[in-house]
This record gives structure tokens, sequence and C-alpha cells, in this order.
């Protein structure tokens, strides 16, 4: 056996190896299908477009609500914020331009998503913000107790099954900083995740996310997301966001978001 | 300047892809669109001032007759560049000087700004709905 052939062999053992073990990692059978391309999310962001009122109803329509699982409490806090979205105060932190969209309202985006899987890591990348929620599937646990702490986006691991990633998400801030749409729907600091993505057919991804919020829900809060390819040819791909680059709609200190000129000056009637 | 009552301003804002009211469609852009008047259009014929082709959001700057023998200026507020590029808008789909038509969903507080619902551009094209 010549010298090039060992180094052949050799490499293709380390490979196989290599992939076995990424498979091994990943769950049994990573057979996930393909998530190349840009994405987009079926509908507007209203988060759970199954209780939706009205139904038809946009995200920061005043009096628009959907129906999540909240005790009588947390009933009365979102009660409060549809009050808000009437008065256009609805303290939104994306609109500020430098937080985290955070989970699970990664799912909720405009604009372009794309989905980076690999046996060891899944990432889900939106044009929007931009934002990126990490997952892991390489074994690896939650941060321990006394290393973790709350953000926006929480810390996800989980596993392969087939074409199927399942995995759990926790550290949230809850309400402090983080809402899950216009509507003025919030989780506490309690609320962890269920999440399963999967490939439903050749252009659609399905997305189950299962919430559950000892301190405002009573029951398991069930939500389903789709995200079709956008379609085109080579042009269509992610740009640049930046949604600081020319923001000329402020939020006041009074929560009202404003309107100014090419030159910086609040236009707002009566302002 | 012309008004209309519309049935459906979301219907209009989702066919010309600016993606803050709508319900159908990938709606939300950085900020709420609650500042405007849903159930109302407003028809402006003026001249293009500038076309901001930037995030969060682009802008159409249009001088407008104020019916005073003066102009007023006019702010409307239209989807980011990547999202508009998408549904066929380019960077040069205004030009300064450009003579149009726009129809808008006005602010509700009577500001000169609204949010983009179509327009006919100079060449005599339409953009988004302007039936």
């Amino acid at each position: 056996m010549t010298v090039k052939l060992k180094h052949w062999l050799l490499l293709t053992l380390s490979v196989a190896c290599s992939a076995a073990q990424a498979q091994s990692l990943a769950g049994a059978g990573f057979n996930p299908g393909d998530y190349t391309g840009v994405w987009r999310m079926v509908g507007g962001t209203i988060f759970d477009r199954s209780t939706a009122e009205p139904a038809n109803a946009a995200a920061g329509q005043p009096g628009a609500r959907e129906r999540p699982p909240y005790n009588a409490e947390w009933e009365k806090k979102y009660l409060a914020r549809i009050e808000l979205v009437k008065q256009d105060r609805l303290p939104d932190p994306i609109s500020n331009c430098g937080t985290p969209i955070g989970f699970p309202r990664i799912f909720n985006a405009p604009d372009g998503y794309e989905f980076v899987v690999t046996p060891k890591q899944t990432w889900v990348l939106t044009e929007n913000g931009p934002n990126a929620l990490r997952i892991y599937t390489d074994g690896r646990k939650h941060l321990p107790d006394d290393f973790i702490w709350p953000t926006y986006t929480g810390d996800s691991v989980g596993s392969w099954q087939g074409d199927t990633l399942t995995f759990t998400t926790i550290g949230l801030r809850g309400e402090d900083g983080t809402i899950v749409d216009r509507t003025g729907i919030i989780l506490s600091d309690a609320a962890h995740a269920t999440t399963q993505i999967r490939k439903a057919d050749a252009g659609t991804i399905e997305i189950k996310l299962s919430i559950e919020d000892p301190k405002a829900f009573t029951r398991p809060w069930l939500v389903t997301k789709r995200f079709t390819r956008i379609p085109g040819g080579d042009e269509i791909r992610i740009m640049d966001y930046a949604c600081a680059e020319n923001n000329r709609n402020p939020v006041a200190a009074d929560g009202k978001t404003l309107t100014l000129d090419t030159q910086g000056k609040v236009i707002d009637a009566g302002r | 300047m012309t008004t209309t009552n519309l049935k459906s301003l979301v219907a209009g804002i989702a066919v010309c892809g600016v993606l803050l009211l709508g319900g159908a469609g990938p709606v939300q852009a950085h900020h709420s669109g609650a500042m405007f008047d849903r159930n109302k259009a407003v028809d402006l014929e003026g001249v293009v001032k500038a076309f901001q082709w930037t995030n969060p959001h682009s802008w159409l700057q249009v001088e407008v007759a104020d019916g005073k023998g003066g102009t007023k200026e006019w702010s409307i507020e239209c989807g980011s560049p990547n999202t508009l590029a998408r549904t066929g808008w380019r960077k040069t789909t205004f030009k300064s000087g450009d003579k149009i038509k726009v129809r808008i969903g006005p602010m509700i507080d009577g500001t000169a700004a609204g949010i983009f619902v179509g327009a006919q551009l100079a060449t005599g094209e339409t953009l988004g709905e302007m039936k």
C-alpha cells in the first residue's frame, strides 16, 4: 500500500468517525432536510394567529388581542398593555434600536430569516434586528444555576430525532425588557419553553412552541409558526437592516413614537 | 390634496409592500403603526424632494402645494430597502424633481406625514394601491 493511499484511507476513516460522532451527538438520525435559502414568516406579527381577536388583527392595532392562557393577575396586566396600545404608548424595546428581539419573539419577526443547521448547532438568524438564536445540539446541558443569568434570548439546548429538532429554552428576562408582540403580550421570568422545528414540506418550516410560565399561565401555551422560502433568484439574500441607520421615529419620554424630518426635527403636530 | 375613506387601507398597504399595518403580510417594522389612520387615504400631488433608501424605513419627501401660493413638505414612510426590493422597488424608483401622485395613510394628528399606500410615478406607471 502506498503512502498516498494510506493517507487517503486514514483521512476517509477520520471523516467517517467525525460524521458518526456528530450524528450521535445530534440525536438518532440527523436528517434535517434542506434549510438553505432565505425564509419569511407566514402571516403578520400576531404571535398566536389562531386566537387573534379580531381574526385578521394586526399587531399594534388598537384593541387587538390573543388568548394566551394567563391567570387572572397576568390577564389584568395584558389588558393594561392593550390600553397602552390604544394610546400608542406600548413600550416596545426594539423600537429603540438596541436590544435583541428575544425569545420567543425571535420566531415573530418580519423580513428575512436564515436557518443554519449543522449536527452540533442550529442558528436562527433574523434579518430584522438582526438577531440570532443559537441552539446547541452537541450534547451539552443547560448552563448551571450558578452561571446562568436572565437574557433576552435565553439558553437553548436540544437534539435531533430524524427530521425534528427538539430544544428547551431557559434563562429569560421575563417582562423586564421583552415583549412577545405588539398586542402587549409579556411573559414572566419563570417562563421556559420546549420547541420543535421540522420541515413540514419542501417549502415550509414548521415551528411548534410549548411555552410554560408558572407565574403567568394556567397551562402551557401552544403556538405554531410557519415559514416559507422567499422566491426569486440569487439576488434573494439577507441584507443589512440597521435600525439605527436613519431612525426617524424615536420614542419620547412619555412613550409616544415621534416623527422627525430629514434634519432630525420633530414634526409631530402639537409637539 | 384629496381625502378618501377606504374600506381596507390594510389591503393596499399589503399590496405595495409597505409593511407597517397590514394583517395579511409579514408586517411590522421597528415601531407601531398606531399613529396612522387606518380608515382614511390622502392623495397628494407634488414634486419629489428626496428619496431616502434607508433603514429602518425608506422615506419619500414630497413638496405639495399648500393652497397659499407656497409648498408644504410631506414625509412619507415606506418599508425597509430589503423588503421593498423584494417587491420590485429600487433605490431609483423615485428621483428628485419627479412629478408624482402619491396616496398615503395619514397621521391621525394631522402632521404632514403618513404611510405609503401607492403612487403614480413620473413615468405614468403605478406602484402599490392607486385605484
